[in-house]
C-alpha cells in the first residue's frame, strides 16, 4: 500500500499527515518517546564535537549536588555521577511564562598537514574555514510544559545537522531534522576512466577498449590525477508523537535519505593469473545514487495490566543507477582455436535493485500473579523487488571460441544481449518473514524467579528464477559478459541438451532461494542470595532449519551462568560464563545439485564424472559442529570518595569440528579505566585496553595442475574425499590470523577561575599477522622456485596506529561571552599487504587497480578559535 | 546429547530453585514481600505511622499537600481535591517496602533540607516536565512520586531505607528502583525490559539515567552523552570503534542506541528490530534485496562476515581477504589455493585473488546480484 513510484509524493503526503495529526493533539500523557524503538538518528554531532552539545554543558556547580554531603553520589553499580552543571535558569521571553536559553559557538578552523589522510577524514569533513560549532536555542514554558528546541552545527556543507523539536511535556512532540554525513572511502584513488560517478565508465582517448597493451594502460594509470572516493548521506526527517485518544499514544515518523557519491567496485573480464597477457581484473568505481524513505508508525496503550504496542515499519529503497558499464582496455585471446573471433571489451555489473519493505508487529504484555509477566510478540514482514532485469550480456557481434566446425563454441551476442533472452523480464523477488515470540516470567518469592521463552522466526524466500533463453532454447547465461567463454572454449555459461558441446556443461541454472526457520526455547532461573548477590542460569535450545544449505537442521544448546555481587571488597562484580555446543543433521557438502544443469533433462555426465564441487570434509562455519565458551567479568570499584576504577576481563574460545574450514577462534582482552573527580573543577580519566584474537582455518588445494599430482580433467576428479586423488593430503594447508589491539587514553579537564583546560590523548594500535603452514608445496598457488621462496617469507604484518592529542582552552570573558581555542594533532601509520606495491604501480599485466590504500604515515593538525555567545 | 542436556538442565534448574527457596531466610522474604507490589500499588493514604502532620509541621516547613491554594488564583484551572498527594497523571506514590507505613509529606517539606537537589532537579528535564504537568493538575508530590512517602525519612533522615533511593548505597533493590520508574515509563520502548539482559544483570534505570540533574542536555543521562553512558560498562566495545574500519560513532554521527535498545528487546543483543539483518538494512537498505542470486551467509546473518563494532580489516570484515572467503570456499579450481606473499603486488606472481579487494575484484556483487548472468556474483 505504500509502494512508491519515484519516491517523490509520499514524503509530502506524510508531512501533511503529520501536521494534521498535530492539530488533532489532545492533552494527555505521553510517558516518553519511542526514539529507542527506531533505528537511527539518535545522535547528532560531528568530529569536532562528537556529543553534539558540548558547548551547552555549563561549568560544574561548585556546590555540587547537595549541601548535605560532599562529593557526588554514585550509580547503583558504583560509578560516580559527574558534578552537576551550574543551573542556567534561562531568560524571560516577553511578559509570559516562556523562558529561553541559547548558545552560539562559531569560529574558524585551520587544517594543516596531511589533511586528506584517509583515516583522518573517514567520517569527518575537516576543512579550513568558518565553522558553526553549535547553535542551540531552547524555549520553555515552565507553566504549561511547552517547549521548542533547535540545535545545529556546520563543519562543512557535507558535515552538518539542524534539528528542531517542539511539543509539550507529557503531551506530544514533533521533530524535524536535516543532516549531512560524509563517508570517505579513499583519498588515494586513481581511476583511469572517464565518467566516474555515472553508470558508464569509458576509457580515456589514449586507450582503446579491448586493444590496449598493459604498458599503455600502466602509462595512463601513472598519470591520472588523484581522486577521493566517497559518498555523502543527506537525511531529513519528520516525526510526531502524542496522544491519539485517551491512553492511546501514537507516533509517526518519516525519514528520507539521499546517498550520493562513489565507491570502489570490481570489474571482471576473466582470470589473469592463469593466463598471462589475457583476461582482465579491474578495480572500477561505481556510482552511489540512492534514495531511501522510511516510514514508522506506532500506537500503544499502557494500562495497569496490559501493555499493547503495534508498529509498522516501511522502507522504500530506490537506486537511480541500477547498473555499471565499463570499458576494459585489455585484449582477450582464446587459449585454443584460431583465429580469435570474439571482440569482448566491455563489462557490466548490475547494481542494487529498488526494494520495498513492510513490517507489521504487535507486542502485548500482561502482568501476572507472582510478580509475573507474559509478553507476546508477533510480526509479519515482506521485502520485495521487481526491477526490470538487464540482458544477460552487452556484447555485440560474436562471442566465444571457434576451433573447428565440429568444435564451434561461438555464440551470436544478438541472441543474448536482449531481454528477450530471459525467461522472465523482471525479478519478482520476494522474501517474507514471520515472527512469534513469547516469554513468561515469574518471581513467586523475592528470592527466586524463573522464566521461559519461545521464539519462532521464519524467512521464506519466494524468488524463483530459471536461466533459460527462449530465443535459443538453451539454459544458462553469458559468464563475465562473454569474456570467459571467449578465452576458454565451452566456458560460456551455457547448457544445451541438444548440443554435444554443451550437454555436459554443469552450470548454475536456477537461483537458490535460501531460507530458514529458527526456533528457540529458553528456560532460566535466578536466585537472590542475600541482599547484594544474585545468581542466574539460563538454558537455550536453538534449532535452525536452513533450506538449500549443507545441513537441514542445526541444533545449538547453550547454558549460561551469571553472578552479580554488589559488595566484593566494596566493588560491584558482574560475572558471566556460558558454554554452547552445536551439532545437527547430516552434512551434505553439495546441496546445490538441483540448481545446476546436471539436474536438467538431457544432461550427459562425462565419462570420468563431474569434478567434485568441493571437498567433502569441508564444514562451513555457520553450520558446523562447534563448542563455545565465553566468560566476562566487569568490576566497578568505588575508589575512595572521588574515584572509580573499573575493569573488564573477557574471552571466548570456539572450536569447530572441521578438518577443512574454520577450525578455531579465540579472543582474550582486558580493559582498565580510572575516573577521578576530586572537585567540581577537576576531572581526570585514564584507560588502557588490550585484546588479542586468533582465527584458524584449514583448506586444501585441489590437484588442478600437471605439476601437482592428479590434474583436473583426469580420472579421479569426481572424488570429493580428503586424501583422494583430487584432494590429496599433500595439498592441505592451514592459515591463521592473529591480531592484537592496544588502546590507551588520558583526559584531563581543569577549571581555574574563568578558564578551563581540556586535554586528552588517545592511542590506538592494531597489529595483524597472517601466518600459514602447508603439507607440501602442492598447497601453494605458485609452486615455482620464486613462488616457493616467496611463500617461505610470510606475509608482512598489518598495522593501524593513531595518536591523537586534543587541547582545548576556554576562557569566559564575562557571563555571556567566551572564547575557546581548539587544537588537535594526529599522527597515523598504516600498512596492509593487500596494497603492497600499489604505491609504485597500479597496473600488473591485465590487472588494473584504482586505490592505493590508506596513507602509510600521516600527521595532521587542526587549530581553531571559537567565539561562544550565550544568547 | 540434546536430550541429555535438556533433561540435565531442567533438573539442575529445579534443584537450584528448590535449594534457593529453602535456603532463603524467612526474614528476607518478609522484608521483600511488599516489594512485589511496589511498582503498581498506589499508597493508601491513611495515617498509619503515628506521625501526624502536626509532628512534621513542628520539625519542617508546612507541607504543600493541601496546596489547592496554588490553583485558587487561577480561575481557568478546575478545582482538584485536597487529597494528600495528586500524582502527575498516572504516576502514583509507590510503597517503600522498607518503610511501608510512611506517609507522603509533600515536596515543600523535602526541599527544606534538599535545597540544592531541588535547584538541580528543577532544571532537569525530568522534574521540570513533571512539575509542568502537575501545575495544571494539583499540588506537587514530585519528590515522593519517585522516592516514596517521606515521613519516616523526615523523622529519621539518616536511617537507611527510609525512602526509596537510587544510588550506590541505597537499601532499595535495583528491581524496586526500576519498578518505580516503570510505573510511569512502562510500555513502548521499555515493553521488554523484564527479562532483558540489563534487567537480569541487576542494572537500575539510574545506572544510565540521572533525573536529578541536567548532566546531559537530552535523555536525562547519567553522563554527558549516550556513548559515554554505554562505555561505563562496555569499554571493550567502545574501544573497537577506534579500529581502522568502524561505524561513525567516535565522529559523533551515531550512537549505540541507533541499533540497540538498552531498555530491552526480543533479541539477546537488544537490537531494535527482529533480526541482525533487519537492523543493518535499516541504514543499508540497498543490501536488503531480495536479489535474484543470493549469497547464503549474507542472507543468513551480516555478522558472518562483518564485525559491526570495528575491525582491523577493510569494511568491517572479520578476517582478511581471501582468508575470509576461504573459510567456506574450498571449491575445485581457483578458490582453494594457498595464497602467499608470492601473489602480492611486490611478489613474483601478482595475483588478483590477493591484491587490493582480492576476491571482491571479480565477485564484486558479494551481497547478491540482480544480473541474469550474476549467479557467481560477478555481475
Amino acid at each position: 500500500m505504500f509502494a512508491l513510484k519515484g519516491n517523490r509524493m509520499t514524503p509530502t503526503a506524510l508531512t501533511l499527515g503529520l501536521l494534521l495529526a498535530l492539530f488533532g493533539t489532545r492533552e494527555a500523557l505521553a510517558g516518553d518517546t519511542s526514539g529507542t524503538m527506531r533505528v537511527g538518528d539518535m545522535q547528532f554531532g560531528n568530529a569536532l564535537d562528537p556529543r553534539g552539545w558540548t558547548p551547552m554543558l555549563q561549568p560544574s556547580d561548585p556546590d555540587g549536588m547537595s549541601y548535605l554531603h560532599a562529593g557526588m553520589l554514585r550509580t547503583p553499580t558504583g560509578a560516580l555521577y559527574p558534578y552537576p552543571p551550574m543551573v542556567d535558569p534561562g531568560k524571560p521571553l516577553g511578559q509570559g511564562d516562556w523562558t529561553y536559553a541559547g548558545v552560539l559557538e562559531f569560529g574558524y578552523l585551520h587544517v594543516g598537514g596531511d589533511r586528506n589522510a584517509e583515516y583522518f577524514r573517514q567520517y569527518a569533513d575537516w576543512r579550513s574555514g568558518a565553522v558553526l560549532g553549535l547553535l542551540a536555542l531552547d524555549f520553555e514554558n515552565r507553566k504549561t510544559g511547552a517547549y521548542a528546541e533547535f540545535r545545529g552545527d556546520h563543519l562543512s556543507g557535507d558535515d552538518q545537522f539542524y534539528r528542531l523539536r517542539a511539543g509539550r511535556y507529557g503531551s506530544y512532540r514533533i521533530e524535524g531534522f536535516y543532516r549531512d554525513m560524509p563517508h570517505t572511502v579513499s583519498t588515494n584513488a586513481y581511476p583511469i576512466w572517464n565518467g566516474v560517478g555515472t553508470t558508464d565508465l569509458t576509457l580515456p582517448a589514449r586507450l582503446v577498449a579491448g586493444a590496449s597493451t598493459p604498458a599503455q594502460v600502466a602509462a595512463v594509470s601513472a598519470t591520472v590525477p588523484r581522486r577521493t572516493i566517497g559518498l555523502n548521506r543527506t537525511r531529513e526527517g519528520l516525526s510526531y508523537e502524542g496522544v491519539l485518544y485517551r491512553d492511546w499514544i501514537g507516533s509517526a515518523a518519516i525519514t528520507n535519505e539521499k546517498r550520493t557519491g562513489t565507491r570502489l567496485w570490481g570489474g571482471s573480464m576473466f582470470f589473469n593469473y592463469p593466463f598471462p597477457d589475457n583476461g582482465g581484473a579491474l578495480e572500477t568505481v561505481r556510482p552511489v545514487d540512492f534514495r531511501t524513505t522510511d516510514i514508522n508508525l506506532s500506537v500503544r496503550n499502557v494500562g495497569k495490566i496490559w501493555h499493547f504496542l503495534a508498529t509498522y515499519n516501511g522502507s522504500f529503497f530506490r537506486n537511480h543507477k541500477d547498473h555499471l558499464n565499463f570499458e576494459s582496455p585489455f585484449a582477450l585471446y582464446n587459449v585454443a582455436g584460431t583465429p580469435q573471433v570474439a571482440d569482448i571489451k566491455n563489462g557490466q555489473s548490475s547494481l542494487e535493485p529498488d526494494n520495498d519493505y513492510h513490517n507489521l508487529r504487535l507486542d502485548l504484555s500482561r502482568e501476572l500473579k507472582w510478580s509475573g509477566q507474559l509478553t507476546l510478540a508477533g510480526a509479519w514482514g515482506t521485502m520485495r523487488q521487481n526491477d526490470a532485469l538487464l540482458p544477460p550480456t552487452t556484447c555485440t557481434g560474436t562471442g566465444g571460441v571457434f576451433i573447428a566446425p565440429t568444435a564451434d563454441y561461438t555464440f551470436p551476442c544478438a541472441n543474448w544481449n536482449t531481454t528477450a533472452a530471459l525467461s522472465q523480464r523482471s525479478a519478482h523477488a520476494r522474501i517474507d518473514t514471520g515472527l512469534f515470540d513469547a516469554r513468561v516470567t515469574f518471581h513467586p518469592t523475592p528470592v527466586f524467579g524463573w522464566h521461559a521463552g519461545l521464539r519462532w522466526y521464519r524467512e521464506d524466500n519466494k524468488t524463483r528464477y530459471l536461466s533459460y533463453n527462449p530465443l535459443t532454447g538453451q539454459y544458462g547465461f553469458i559468464s563475465e559478459n562473454g569474456s570467459q567463454g571467449s578465452i576458454v572454449p565451452g566456458e560460456t555459461g551455457i547448457f544445451d541438451p541438444n548440443n554435444p558441446l554443451y550437454r555436459s556443461a554443469n552450470i548454475p541454472v536456477r537461483n537458490v532461494p535460501f531460507s530458514y526457520t529458527d526456533s528457540q526455547l529458553e528456560l532460566g532461573a535466578d536466585w537472590q542470595l542475600g541482599r547484594k548477590t544474585s545468581l542466574g542460569v539460563t538454558y537455550t535450545y536453538d534449532q535452525n532449519q536452513p533450506k538449500y544449505r549443507e545441513r537441514k537442521r542445526v541444533d545449538d544448546q547453550r547454558i549460561k551462568f551469571d553472578w552479580v555481587n554488589r559488595d566484593v571488597v566494596g566493588a560491584t562484580v558482574r560475572l558471566s560464563w556460558e558454554y554452547a555446543k552445536r551439532d545437527g543433521g547430516k552434512y551434505n557438502y553439495d546441496p546445490f545439485v538441483p540448481f545446476y544443469s546436471e539436474s536438467l533433462p538431457g544432461f550427459v555426465t562425462p565419462a570420468i564424472g563431474l569434478p567434485a564441487y568441493t571437498v567433502a570434509d569441508m564444514r562451513k562455519y555457520d553450520l558446523s559442529n562447534r563448542t563455545e565458551s565465553k566468560a566476562r567479568v566487569i568490576v566497578t570499584y568505588p575508589w575512595g570518595d572521588s574515584a572509580t576504577l573499573s575493569t573488564t576481563f573477557y574471552g571466548n574460545r570456539d572450536h569447530y569440528d572441521a578438518l577443512i574450514g574454520r577450525q578455531s577462534t579465540s579472543t582474550t582482552g582486558a580493559t582498565v579505566q580510572w575516573d577521578w573527580q576530586p572537585t567540581p573543577a577537576t576531572t581526570m580519566n585514564a584507560y588502557l585496553g588490550v585484546e588479542g584474537s586468533h582465527m584458524g582455518i584449514s583448506n586444501i588445494n585441489d590437484a588442478d595442475n600437471s605439476d601437482n599430482g592428479n590434474a583436473y580433467g583426469r580420472i579421479g576428479q569426481a572424488n570429493p574425499h580428503l586424501g583422494g586423488p583430487l584432494y590429496p593430503y599433500a595439498n592441505q594447508w592451514w592459515e591463521f590470523d592473529r591480531e592484537s589491539n592496544r588502546n590507551a587514553g588520558l583526559s584531563v579537564s581543569h577549571a581555574i577561575g574563568r578558564a578551563r583546560v581540556d586535554l586528552s590523548y588517545n592511542y590506538t594500535g592494531s597489529f595483524g599477522h597472517v601466518g600459514y603452514n602447508y603439507a607440501t608445496i602442492g598447497a601453494l598457488a605458485y609452486r615455482d622456485a620464486a613462488g616457493v621462496a616467496a611463500a617461505s617469507s610470510g606475509f608482512p604484518d598489518n598495522k593501524y596506529r593513531t595518536n591523537t592529542l586534543d587541547l582545548g582552552l576556554s576562557f569566559r570573558v564575562n557571563s555571556n561571552v567566551g572564547v575557546r581555542l581548539y587544537g588537535r594533532y594526529e599522527t597515523g601509520a598504516f600498512s596492509d599487504w593487500h596494497y603492497a606495491g600499489l604505491n609504485n604501480t597500479l597496473s600488473y599485466d591485465h590487472r588494473l587497480y584504482t586505490d592505493k590504500g590508506g596513507q602509510l604515515h600521516y600527521s595532521v593538525s587542526v587549530v581553531g578559535v571559537m567565539l561562544s555567545l550565550k544568547l | 546429547m540434546r536430550v541429555i542436556s535438556l533433561v540435565y538442565t531442567a533438573l539442575l534448574s529445579v534443584m537450584l530453585g528448590a535449594g534457593g527457596i529453602l535456603l532463603s531466610s524467612h526474614s528476607a522474604q518478609a522484608q521483600q514481600a511488599a516489594a512485589t507490589n511496589a511498582s503498581t500499588a498506589a499508597v493508601e493514604h491513611g495515617a498509619s505511622s503515628g506521625l501526624s502532620q502536626s509532628d512534621i509541621a513542628k520539625m519542617l516547613p508546612a507541607t504543600d499537600m493541601g496546596a489547592n491554594a496554588a490553583r485558587q488564583n487561577n480561575p481557568h484551572l478546575p478545582s482538584v481535591s485536597d487529597s494528600l498527594a495528586t500524582p502527575f497523571d498516572a504516576a502514583s506514590i509507590p510503597v517503600n517496602p522498607l518503610a511501608p507505613n510512611a506517609d507522603a509529606i509533600g515536596a515543600k517539606t523535602c526541599v527544606a533540607c534538599h535545597a540544592q537537589e531541588n535547584l538541580q532537579a528543577s532544571h532537569s528535564l525530568h522534574v521540570a516536565s513533571f512539575r509542568a504537568g502537575a501545575a495544571n493538575r494539583g499540588p506537587q508530590a514530585a519528590c515522593e512520586t519517585c522516592h516514596g512517602p517521606g515521613s519516616d525519612h523526615a523523622k529519621q533522615p539518616t536511617a537507611p531505607g527510609s525512602i526509596i533511593a537510587f544510588t550506590h548505597d541505597a537499601k532499595t533493590s535495583p528491581q524496586e528502583q526500576a519498578g518505580v520508574c516503570l510505573s510511569c515509563h512502562a510500555g513502548g520502548a521499555r515493553q521488554h525490559w523484564i527479562g532483558s539482559i540489563h534487567q537480569n544483570r541487576g542494572l537500575s534505570c539510574t545506572d544510565c539515567h540521572n533525573p536529578m540533574a541536567r548532566l546531559s542536555p537530552e535523555g536525562v543521562l547519567a553522563k554527558s552523552s549516550i556513548d559515554e553512558v554505554c562505555a561505563t560498562c562496555h569499554q571493550d566495545i567502545r574501544a573497537k570503534f577506534n579500529r581502522r574500519s568502524h561505524m561513525p560513532l567516535p565522529e559523533g554521527q551515531m550512537a549505540c542506541t541507533d541499533c540497540h535498545n538498552p531498555h530491552g528487546s526480543i533479541t539477546k543483543p537488544l537490537l531494535k528490530t527482529d533480526t541482525v539483518n533487519e537492523t543493518c538494512y535499516s541504514c543499508h537498505a540497498e543490501k536488503r534485496g531480495p536479489f535474484l542470486f543470493e549469497h547464503a551467509p549474507v542472507r543468513a546473518n551480516c555478522l558472518n562476515c562483518h564485525d559491526v563494532h570495528g575491525s582491523n580489516q577493510q569494511t568491517l570484515l572479520v578476517a582478511p581477504i581471501p582468508m575470509l572467503c576461504q573459510q567456506c570456499h574450498t571449491m575445485t579450481l581457483h578458490p582453494n589455493d594457498l595464497q602467499t606473499p608470492a601473489g602480492l603486488g611486490t611478489g613474483p606472481h601478482p595475483d588478483e585473488r590477493l591484491i587490493g579487494r582480492g576476491c571482491l575484484t571479480c565477485h564484486t556483487n558479494i551481497h547478491g546480484s540482480n544480473h541474469p548472468s550474476g549467479s557467481k556474483l560477478h555481475e
